[in-house]
C-alpha cells in the first residue's frame, strides 16, 4: 500500500503492537472480565438473563466491550496525544491528503476491534462455548456499524479534548459507566427502574442490544440497530470534519 | 521575463483572539533564494510561515505560494513544500526507517542516502523517543527534503544542535539551494541567517520592518566599527591623524587605551596609519558590526521607523 492512507495504516498498525495501553485495555481487559463475570453467573439458563445461559449472554455482550474499549479508551488518548505533540500538523504539512488520517484511523480502529473480537471468541469458545447465532445478518450489520460509531466517537473525543491526559480521564469516565450499565454489568432485568432508564439510551447499551438480542434469539432489536446506525453516521461525519488535515 | 516569486504575501493579518500576531505583513521570496525571516520570539514568524503552508487560515491578505492559494489550494500546494516545523513531533514508538517510509511519496528521494548524509544511518531502527534533540532535528530535515520539494520552509532549523551538527545542516541547506530549491528560513539565530541567507526580512510585532541582504542591513543599521589599542603617551600627531581619517566619527583616549569609532572602512585606514607609527600595538582589537548588531538595533527601535528602503528591501516586501 503506497497511498497516503495505506502508509498511515501500515505505520499505525505497527505502532499499535508496541502500545501497552492498547494491548492491555483493548485485548486483555474484555477477555479477563468476561471470564470472571461469566464464571460468576455460571451456565444455567436464568430468567434474569431472559432465560439464556448467563455465560453465553456475556460472550455475546463482550464483543461490544472490545468495541467500546477501542473507541472510548484507546483512540481518544492516541488522537489527543498526536494533536498535543504536533504530529497531525506534521502530517498536514507533509501533504497527506485531507481525509487520509480520518480514513486511516477508521481502518485501524476496525482492524483492532476485529482482531480483539476474534481473540475474545477464541478464548470464550473452549471455556463457555459459543452461543448459536440466531439472526446472523443483523449481528453482521450491527457489529461493524457499532465499530464505526465507537471508532468515530473516539476520534471525535481525541480531536476535542485538550490533552492526552484529559482524553484518558474523560474516556475512562465514559467507558466504565457505559461498560457496567450497557454491556459487562448486571442484566437489565435485575437493575432498578431508574438505573434501567439511564442505561437504556446509552450508545453502548444500544449497540449491545443490537448485537446480543439477534444473536441469542431474543428479538430483532430494530430500534437499537437504527440508533447505532444514526450514531455511526453522525459520529463519522463529525470525526472526519474534525480530523481533516 | 524574470521568474515569478515562489512566495508572495500582501497584507497578511492573523489574530488569536484579541492578540494581533501578524499585522499587514508583505513578503516576497524570489525563486532560487534562501530568504531568512528573522526577529525576536513572538514577532509572528512562525504564524506567517504556517499561513504560507496553508496550516493556518489568515484573517486577511493575499497569499500565493508556487502559484497556489494556500487556503483554497492546500491540497495541491503541500506536496510541493517541504517543511521542518517548530514544536512538532512524530509518534514516540515510530522507528526512523518507518518514518522515512511513512513520509515517502512516489517521487521521494533515496531515504537511505539522506540518512547517510545526515549521519542517521546507524539509527534506522531506533524509535523517535530515543533520539537526541539534534537527531530529531536532522530527521525532520530529512523528512522535509525527502520528496524533492520546490520550496523548503525551515523553522528554527538548528535549535538544539551542537556546533558541528549545525555546520553539517548548514552545508546541506546550501547544497539544497545550489540544486535550485528555494528556502524560507525562520530563525532568531543571526549567525545562521548571516551564514545562509542571501536576503533577510526582519519582523517586529507582526510586520516586516526592514529587509535586504545581510550586508546591506548591517550597513544601514550597524555600520560603526570599533578599534581599540593601547599606546602609552600617544603622540598628539597620531591622535590628530586618526581623527582626520575618512569615516572616523570619534577618537577617545582613556589613559593608555585609545578607542576609534567610525564606518567599517576605518579598519583599513587605521591599520595603515598604525603601520606608520611603529611599534604596531600588540593588543589591537577590532569589533566589526554583524547582522546581530544591526537587527538588535532595529528590534530595539534604535533606528526608528519607517526605515528607508533600498530596491532589494522593496522587492522583498512587495515594493511597499
Amino acid at each position: 500500500m503506497s497511498t497516503a492512507v495505506g502508509r498511515l495504516v501500515r505505520a499505525e498498525l505497527a505502532l499499535m503492537t508496541r502500545d501497552p495501553l492498547v494491548l492491555t485495555f483493548v485485548f486483555a481487559f474484555p477477555i479477563v472480565t468476561m471470564l470472571i463475570i461469566g464464571g460468576a453467573f455460571g451456565t444455567t439458563p436464568d430468567r434474569a438473563f431472559d432465560g439464556v445461559n448467563p455465560a453465553h449472554w456475556y460472550v455475546a455482550s463482550y464483543l461490544t466491550v472490545v468495541i467500546a474499549a477501542t473507541g472510548l479508551v484507546m483512540l481518544p488518548v492516541h488522537l489527543a496525544s498526536y494533536r498535543e505533540r504536533g504530529v497531525l500538523r506534521r502530517f498536514a504539512a507533509a501533504g497527506f491528503p485531507r481525509w487520509s488520517f480520518a480514513i486511516a484511523q477508521l481502518i485501524v480502529g476496525l482492524v483492532t476491534t476485529a482482531v480483539a473480537c476474534a481473540l475474545l471468541l477464541a478464548v470464550a469458545a473452549p471455556v463457555y462455548g459459543l452461543p448459536i447465532v440466531h439472526d446472523g445478518w443483523r449481528v453482521a450489520v450491527a457489529l461493524p456499524l457499532g465499530a464505526i460509531a465507537f471508532v468515530s466517537i473516539g476520534v471525535l473525543l481525541g480531536s476535542l479534548l485538550p490533552s492526552a491526559r484529559a482524553a484518558q480521564a474523560v474516556g475512562l469516565l465514559i467507558f466504565f459507566p457505559s461498560f457496567l450499565l450497557g454491556a459487562g454489568g448486571p442484566p437489565p432485568r435485575v437493575m432498578g427502574s431508574v438505573v434501567r432508564q439511564i442505561a437504556g439510551p446509552l450508545p453502548l447499551t444500544l449497540l449491545t442490544n443490537a448485537v446480543r438480542a439477534p444473536w441469542l434469539g431474543l428479538g430483532p432489536a430494530t430500534g437499537s440497530l437504527i440508533g447505532v446506525a444514526v450514531l455511526a453516521v453522525a459520529a463519522t461525519v463529525l470525526a472526519a470534519y474534525r480530523t481533516a488535515l | 521575463m524574470s521568474e515569478p516569486d515562489v512566495v508572495s504575501v500582501r497584507g497578511l493579518r492573523k489574530s488569536y483572539g484579541a492578540r494581533v500576531v501578524v499585522d499587514g505583513l508583505d513578503l516576497d521570496v524570489p525563486a532560487g533564494e534562501i530568504v531568512g525571516l528573522i526577529g525576536a520570539n513572538g514577532a509572528g514568524k512562525t504564524t506567517t510561515v504556517e499561513c504560507v503552508q496553508g496550516l493556518r487560515r489568515p484573517d486577511a491578505g493575499i497569499l500565493r505560494v508556487l502559484g497556489y492559494d494556500p487556503v483554497t489550494q492546500a491540497g495541491q500546494l503541500r506536496p510541493l513544500v517541504g517543511s521542518q516545523l517548530q514544536d512538532s513531533a512524530l509518534p514516540d514508538r515510530l522507528r526512523v526507517a518507518e518514518a522515512i517510509d511513512l513520509f515517502s511519496t512516489a517521487r521521494a528521494r533515496d531515504g537511505g542516502e539522506l540518512l547517510e548524509q545526515f549521519g542517521l544511518a546507524a539509527r534506522r531502527r531506533s524509535v523517535f523517543s530515543s533520539l537526541s534533540g539534534g537527531e530529531r532535528q536532522r530527521l525532520f530535515l530529512i523528512l522535509a527534503l525527502l520528496n524533492g520539494p520546490r520550496l523548503v520552509i525551515l523553522d528554527e532549523l538548528t535549535q538544539g544542535l551542537d556546533p558541528a551538527a549545525r555546520r553539517n545542516v548548514w552545508a546541506a541547506v546550501r547544497q539544497l539551494n545550489d540544486e535550485g530549491t528555494t528556502v524560507l528560513l525562520v530563525t532568531h539565530e543571526m549567525d545562521e541567517a548571516e551564514a545562509l541567507c542571501g536576503q533577510v526580512a526582519v519582523m517586529r510585532s507582526g510586520r516586516v520592518i526592514d529587509a535586504g541582504a545581510p550586508a546591506d542591513l548591517v550597513e544601514r543599521h550597524a555600520s560603526t566599527a570599533t578599534i581599540r589599542f593601547s599606546r602609552p603617551d600617544p603622540p598628539v600627531a597620531l591622535l590628530d591623524l586618526l581623527r582626520r581619517l575618512d569615516g572616523v566619527r570619534e577618537v577617545e583616549r582613556t589613559g593608555a587605551l585609545i578607542t576609534v569609532r567610525g564606518h567599517r572602512r576605518i579598519i583599513a585606514y587605521v591599520g595603515a596609519a598604525l603601520m606608520r607609527w611603529e611599534p604596531v600595538p600588540a593588543d589591537l582589537s577590532v569589533h566589526v558590526p554583524s547582522l546581530e548588531d544591526a537587527v538588535g538595533g532595529l528590534l530595539n527601535g534604535e533606528h526608528g521607523e519607517p526605515v528607508a528602503r533600498t530596491p532589494v528591501a522593496m522587492e522583498l516586501t512587495g515594493g511597499r
